[in-house]
């Protein structure tokens, strides 16, 4: 069903490389891409095979070498650096491999952070705030810090963080990476949670076969191509 | 101002590391606060003044400056003799007086030194003296009368009096370095009020006087001093004209040819003074003030540093969350700032009150001040230092942290 509806991500024939020295090292290939709005993408693939690099692409990032990234209409591929600072605020959640939550902010205030960049009152804030955390089932936690919460309760408020600004694409960096089986499990409920009941669009990267079954398409990186586009069984 | 609360939370990140540096800075605004506050004080007593200031007349050629007696009359009046010559509009005489307590055993202890003088001069030509607030001025008026009543009365500042080890109304006996033969017993009649007088003591002129003309009488020849007792002598101008028309007026009088006079304003006079000490101000102002600024700056840039180096994956989350260079800059400069502006008015207010009250100035004798006090603009200095080294100190770190690129970031981490 996913399929159907009009790409929000388009990538179209990029090129990125970077130089060591006198060493040019390339690492993604003419690559092209269309990512449905909604549709829950997975990017698997060897280390080295530049998934993180065409995540860090769409999520503005970083900007290719060659070639041109549509997110939503808009061509980030040519925006500078400020733009696209002002543009993910909005437009993208970031989930990382280790949450990377600031250890002395409560969750509460690590989830505010990006919205201190937008022109809201503070009891516009606190709303949107505690409205994230409740989807993510952390509302008792929220004068909690890092340190004081599991695994899977720093990546739920990472999600939170990922979410609060309303974006309509959540990219994440193996989001279970650094978890157990069970809390792994709950992460990907939640993600397929967000996307079933918000209509998020999500990218992620894993070198999980078990988390990419819960996408609705698994995209194979190598070498900076992509080599197979298989649809998920599960879903 | 949203940011403001990410910069609390980050000073308190590493609670011992943001006391050692601000410890580091409040000992250093501290040391600059003491520094300043002396030249300030000095600058202030240089500065040259426009109305209602003093006049120093001095002997021309010879520090220290030994005039005759004979002087202080005609000095007092401007030199003037003729019909449309103006007088001073107040004039008081020195004269150094020194000695100690002990004939065998000197000390800086058991040493006084006095300023021989008219003691109504004390309430109308010293300064400070001559703006007492209304309470200490009715208590310092009855210590003068006492004064002018008793030719053998001393006035004593108060932490002379203790260093002495006596009491108001004690008699002590002065064995005299200057005027040798001359040595005089004194009943101290009363204090100085606290400040700049704590160290200093008065005597009647009349006294000095008068025991100059005992020892004539008993020595049958003249004490050596005897016509060099007069020192200094203060005149009061009401503005630079006056002045001018009076230092001509002295300067073209006939009387005062052997020894020549010289005149000018008491800030010249203490500049001049101030020569004999020109290389250790200049080493205070040029050498050590900023050793101390530069150290400051290196002390928070090395705290600084090592946080920016420890958050540099924090900065990238930044950045990633849609957080610009400039905000990061803000924040990093801005918990250097917050640092070094609080530690710097805490050291100011803590010098300030301790200085002030508790140690009753800085004992630093130079030129005729005993004791400096730390000004109350030292508050904002110390806030402005503070601010301002914690500024040139975290630039460089806060740069390097707001140019800090995601994708490096996430890669070594990764």
């Amino acid at each position: 069903m996913a399929q159907a509806q009009p790409p929000i991500v388009v990538v179209e024939d990029i090129h990125k490389f970077f130089t060591r020295g006198s060493e040019r090292i390339d690492v993604l290939n003419g690559l092209s891409l269309e990512v449905p709005e909604g549709e829950f993408l997975a990017l698997m693939g060897p280390s080295g095979s530049g998934k993180t690099t065409l995540l860090n692409l769409i999520a503005g990032l970083d900007r290719p070498s060659q070639g041109r990234i549509w997110v939503r209409g808009q061509e980030i591929s040519s925006m500078s650096e400020g733009q696209l600072a002002g543009w993910r605020t909005r437009n993208i959640g970031f989930v990382f491999q280790f949450y990377h939550l600031i250890p002395v902010l409560t969750a509460y205030r690590n989830v505010e952070l990006p919205l201190l960049l937008l022109p809201l009152s503070r009891a516009q804030r606190r709303r949107q705030v505690l409205n994230a955390l409740d989807i993510v089932g952390l509302s008792d936690r929220i004068h909690h810090r890092p340190g004081q919460l599991s695994g899977g309760q720093q990546q739920r408020v990472g999600i939170a963080r990922a979410i609060v600004t309303d974006p309509a694409i959540i990219v994440a960096d193996e989001p279970t990476g650094d978890l157990d089986a069970k809390s792994a499990e709950e992460i990907l409920d939640l993600l397929c949670e967000l996307r079933s009941s918000l209509g998020k669009t999500i990218i992620m990267v894993t070198h999980d076969p078990r988390a990419a079954q819960r996408a609705d398409r698994v995209l194979h990186l190598d070498k900076g191509r992509l080599t197979s586009e298989v649809p998920s069984a599960v879903s | 101002m949203k940011l403001f609360g990410l910069i609390a939370d980050n000073i308190l990140r590493n609670p011992v590391r943001s006391l050692l540096t601000i410890l580091g800075t409040m000992v250093l605004v501290f040391v600059v606060t003491l520094v300043w506050s002396i030249l300030d004080f000095l600058n202030a007593a240089t500065a040259t003044r426009t109305s209602n200031f003093k006049a120093i007349v001095t002997e021309r050629w010879r520090l220290p400056s030994q005039m005759p007696y004979s002087y202080a009359a005609t000095l007092k009046e401007g030199a003037a003799r003729e019909p449309g010559h103006i007088r001073p509009r107040d004039a008081m005489c020195w004269s150094f007086y020194g000695g100690s307590l002990d004939r065998e055993k000197r000390t800086r202890e058991n040493s006084l030194f006095a300023f021989a003088l008219e003691p109504p001069k004390l309430l109308t030509m010293m300064d400070e003296l001559d703006s007492l607030p209304p309470d200490q001025h009715r208590e310092f008026a009855e210590v003068v009368r006492r004064l002018e009543q008793n030719r053998q009365g001393i006035i004593l500042g108060r932490q002379r009096l203790e260093a002495i080890q006596k009491r108001v109304g004690d008699r002590i006996k002065i064995y005299s370095l200057n005027y040798r033969g001359i040595d005089l017993e004194f009943e101290i009649v009363g204090l100085f009020p606290p400040g700049r007088y704590d160290n200093s003591a008065a005597m009647n002129i009349d006294y000095l006087t008068a025991a100059l003309d005992a020892y004539q009488r008993e020595n049958g020849q003249p004490h050596p001093l005897a016509d060099k007792s007069l020192n200094l002598v203060w005149l009061r101008m009401q503005d630079t004209a006056e002045f001018d028309r009076i230092a001509q007026q002295i300067l073209t009088a006939p009387y005062y040819s052997n020894p020549a006079v010289k005149i000018e304003t008491a800030s010249s006079g203490i500049a001049t003074f101030l020569e004999a000490y020109r290389d250790l101000l200049w080493g205070m102002r040029y050498l050590l003030a900023p050793a101390i600024l530069v150290t400051m700056a290196l002390v928070i840039s090395n705290a600084i540093s090592i946080s920016v180096r420890e958050r540099q994956v924090e900065f990238a989350v930044l950045k990633v969350l849609g957080y610009r260079p400039f905000h990061i800059l803000s924040l990093v400069l801005g918990e250097a700032i917050l640092v070094g502006s609080l530690s710097g008015l805490v050291s100011a207010a803590l010098t300030f009150s301790v200085v002030n009250y508790v140690v009753g100035g800085i004992k630093f004798p130079i030129a005729f001040f005993g004791a400096f006090f730390i000004p109350s603009q030292a508050l904002l200095w110390g806030t402005i230092v503070g601010a301002a080294t914690a500024l040139a100190g975290s630039f460089l770190p806060a740069w390097s942290a707001c140019r800090v690129k995601v994708t490096d970031v996430f890669a070594r981490v990764g």
